[in-house]
């Protein structure tokens, strides 16, 4: 899963989730499905924003990949989080999800504006969260090998990978 | 002293095998926070140890990715 700036996604959410897309593959990422999973109110400020759009794909990759990947999106600062765990399969109806969001005609409606917040509290919830995130980028790596996620089990060959 | 802890009745019931409890369940997984957003013990939760750590694990992914609160 994504947490994407809402700005980039009100420009053009196709957009915003190619560019999602593109970084995934270029990392030798095969994309399953991937679709706009909501938009909602931050449940704290996350850079300066306090609303953003959550982008949910399912992709297969090796894992010693997964490095080089996880370095491009902590660079993207269009990316304001992301998450990516194992799992040992797609949910049922995912697909069908992301399709429909594919077909034709189909209207992604655009982000509310961002709620009005003085500078001095948006820096402060950067700052405020910023210890958090970095122990938890710390944390991340030895999570997933470590088995508190190994009942999402390894898929053959490729494992498919859910971020979040 | 003897009836100086009543346990309080588990939130929810649980079976070890249903399946794994979703991050992205926000309100599900609300109802396992103290009104200061600090997660339930377990005895509170009513969840066993397995259980339990999903639980936990489930409301980090949460907090990381902005859709809960670290405190309130
Ligand atoms: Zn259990």
């Amino acid at each position: 899963m994504f947490l994407l700036d809402n700005q980039v996604v009100r420009a053009d959410w196709r957009q915003a989730k190619a560019m999602v897309t593109d970084l995934l593959a270029k990392n030798g990422a095969k994309v399953l499905c991937a679709r706009r999973w909501d938009e909602r109110k931050l449940a704290y400020p996350i850079r300066g924003r306090t609303r953003g759009t959550y982008l949910l794909a399912y992709f297969e990759i090796t894992g010693t990949s997964l490095n080089g990947m996880r370095r491009d999106f902590e660079l993207d600062e269009r990316v304001l989080r992301y998450l990516m765990l194992k799992v040992d399969a797609i949910p049922a109806g995912e697909m069908e999800k992301a399709a429909e969001e594919g077909a034709d005609g189909y209207v992604v409606p655009p982000p509310p504006t961002e709620e009005a917040t003085s500078p001095e509290r948006a820096v402060f919830g950067d700052l405020a969260d910023r210890p958090i995130q970095e122990n938890l980028r710390r944390n991340a790596p030895a999570e997933a090998p470590e088995g508190g996620d190994g009942a999402e089990a390894e898929v053959p060959e490729a494992a498919a990978a859910e971020e979040s | 002293m003897a009836e100086s802890r009543k346990p309080s009745p588990p939130i929810a019931s649980r079976h070890c095998d249903d399946p794994k409890i979703d991050y992205k369940e926000v309100a599900y997984l609300q109802k396992f926070l103290t009104p200061q957003a600090q997660i339930l013990s377990r005895k509170r939760s009513g969840f066993c140890t397995q259980c339990q750590r999903e639980l936990k694990a489930a409301i980090k992914r949460a907090r990381h990715m902005g859709l809960m609160a670290f405190v309130q």
